[in-house]
């Protein structure tokens, strides 16, 4: 864990060379999610492996690059293609970009993902705010001695979100008449699907959405004391008696199909940030 | 490979002390205040002892003692390893195997923990009937001398009494309970803590299980404790923090020091 902050300040050096400005959040798009992208006044645009010390995408559907600029209004650093645990990168190499991000001074991490809804209440398309997770990795980012410059050793983990703009979203939600919910999302390392029997399991153990990734991310930007809102889009049903096969091509469909959504509700949030920023 | 670098650890510490210890003891949360306690102490660092893992981080003692407590011969491990420190199983257990090396065959270890069990409060002490492993992979060992065969209990049954019986004899009661070992460093978040619940756990921690597992294959007498720092209610948020958990362990620590001497002073026998 030692030599992360010099990494980390190596790599903010170099993407101050190219857009030196202080984003309000740090924005982390999942699968098919990338097109919020359009959405931003584009400053910089720096592929990941200019960077020094980032890791590669490996992944198609994930781009693998750093985008900056502002989102209504708000200067923001976007990851358009993320690192995943099953793409063999060590869990503290995936979330030094979220380092980066708090680094340059970001107070808020923004991430998405697409996963398989698990609670029968949702549909395929629908939204889903993360109110808790519950990590299933079986590893953590935060192994190792701990760097007291980067957060606590121990970090608290009894409200990784801030359930406050969890509200605000699903209120955003209401008013753009788009089915959003909350639930628990539980991170498992992939890159496998789940067997029928491992669905049940993790209903049962009180989750309501599945995925592989975000809890490394959420995890590091708690420890460096950033404040949270994640989304999941629900792309696919995993319920486990009428369980279909899966279909990467229709789930990247689905998330392309709800991003729409997911850019009202982020643009939303984003202009909740500047109106409370200004007031302050 | 694994044999040779105990009996040259072994060699280094027989330096300093030629001692045969009866018991080992691995100073968690609660137990620190007993390496002070040991007569006639020899102390080790860490860092002097051929492979011995050494932690960086500041502030931890990390120092092997040798000496006696209520007379029985010991041996203790003054600042422990974990695996969210980045140590491997078997680098965390390797001090372990040495102290079984140099003759002890009972384990005595304690640990800080987050109460599940609603019944629980804090400062409570729980002594170990059963654990369950949750420390993702790899959780055990490479290093295997014998195979553990699943009849045998790990936590010492007898063992487990005569400290109930210790605990009522100084006017408090110990729970018997099931712990649940994570990797960490994180404390669990609302949703874990309800699915910890579930799994039949009654406390939740960063340590004690690859210890007791290793020693398990040694054939050792175990002997386990937890002390409650904080109570998890996943219904009515409250945050953890390090110096609560230290604190209540501070508290609950004499509890623990009467049960550990009661024990060590049955051992010893009757005085002469």
């Amino acid at each position: 864990m030692l030599e992360i902050y010099d990494q980390v300040q190596e790599a903010c050096a170099f993407i101050r060379q190219q857009w030196n400005h202080n984003p309000h959040a740090g924005i982390i798009l999942g699968t098919g999610l990338g097109s919020l992208v359009e959405q931003i006044e584009v400053e910089a645009m720096i592929d990941y492996d200019q960077i020094p010390h980032f890791p590669r995408s490996t992944v198609i559907s994930h781009r693998g690059r750093l985008v900056c600029g502002k989102l209504c209004g708000l200067p923001v650093m976007v990851m358009e293609g993320r690192f995943h645990m099953y793409e063999g990168y060590p869990l503290k190499k995936i979330t030094l970009p979220v380092r980066v991000m708090k680094h340059m001074g970001a107070q808020l991490l923004v991430v998405s993902n697409a996963c398989g809804g698990m609670n029968p209440y949702f549909k395929s398309g629908d939204i889903m705010l993360i109110e808790d997770h519950i990590n299933l990795l079986g590893d953590n980012p935060l192994i190792g001695i701990n760097d007291d410059r980067l957060g606590p050793r121990f970090p608290d983990m009894s409200e990784p979100y801030d359930l406050h703009l969890v509200d605000k979203a699903l209120e955003l939600a209401r008013k753009n008449d788009i089915v959003a919910h909350k639930g628990v999302f539980v991170a498992v390392s992939g890159p496998n699907l789940e067997t029928r029997a491992e669905y049940r399991f993790l209903r049962a153990i009180g989750s309501d959405a599945v995925g592989m990734s975000t809890v490394p991310e959420v995890i590091v930007a708690v420890h460096s004391g950033m404040r949270v809102i994640g989304f999941s889009v629900i792309t696919d049903m995993c319920l486990p008696d009428a369980l279909e096969a899966a279909d990467v091509a229709k789930i990247i469909a689905t998330a392309k199909g709800a991003e729409p959504k997911l850019r009202t509700l982020v643009s939303g949030i984003m202009d909740y940030e500047r109106a409370r920023l200004g007031k302050a | 490979m694994m044999k040779d670098r105990v009996a040259e650890a072994c060699r280094k510490i027989r330096q300093e002390r030629m001692l045969f210890p009866e018991v080992a003891i691995i100073l968690g949360s609660g137990l620190g205040g007993l390496a002070d306690a040991i007569e006639h102490p020899t102390k080790i660092p860490y860092s002097q002892i051929p492979y011995f893992p050494v932690t960086s981080a500041q502030g931890h003692a990390g120092n092997l003692v040798l000496g006696f407590l209520a007379g029985v011969p010991v041996v203790a491990m003054q600042g422990r390893i974990h695996r969210y420190e980045g140590f491997s199983p078997d680098e965390v257990c390797f001090p372990l195997r040495c102290m079984h090396q140099l003759g002890a065959q009972t384990l005595i270890v304690s640990n800080a923990s987050g109460g599940l069990n609603p019944r629980y409060i804090s400062g409570d002490v729980v002594v170990i009937d059963q654990h369950i492993n949750f420390l993702g992979q790899p959780s055990r060992p490479d290093y295997v001398d014998v195979t553990l065969s699943r009849n045998g209990e790990i936590y010492h049954r007898g063992l487990i009494e005569r400290a109930h019986d210790h605990a009522r004899r100084n006017g408090f009661a110990l729970h018997q309970g099931t712990y649940l070992a994570t990797l960490g460093p994180t404390y669990e978040t609302r949703s874990e803590y309800r699915f910890f619940r579930k799994t039949g756990a009654d406390v939740v921690g960063m340590s004690t299980v690859p210890e007791v597992l290793c020693a398990a294959e040694m054939g050792m007498r175990i002997l386990a404790f937890s002390i409650v720092t904080n109570v998890a209610l996943p219904d009515h948020s409250t945050s953890t923090n390090h110096l609560e958990v230290i604190s209540w362990s501070e508290i609950a620590a004499p509890k623990l020091r009467h049960v550990v001497t009661g024990l060590l002073q049955e051992l010893a026998g009757p005085a002469d």
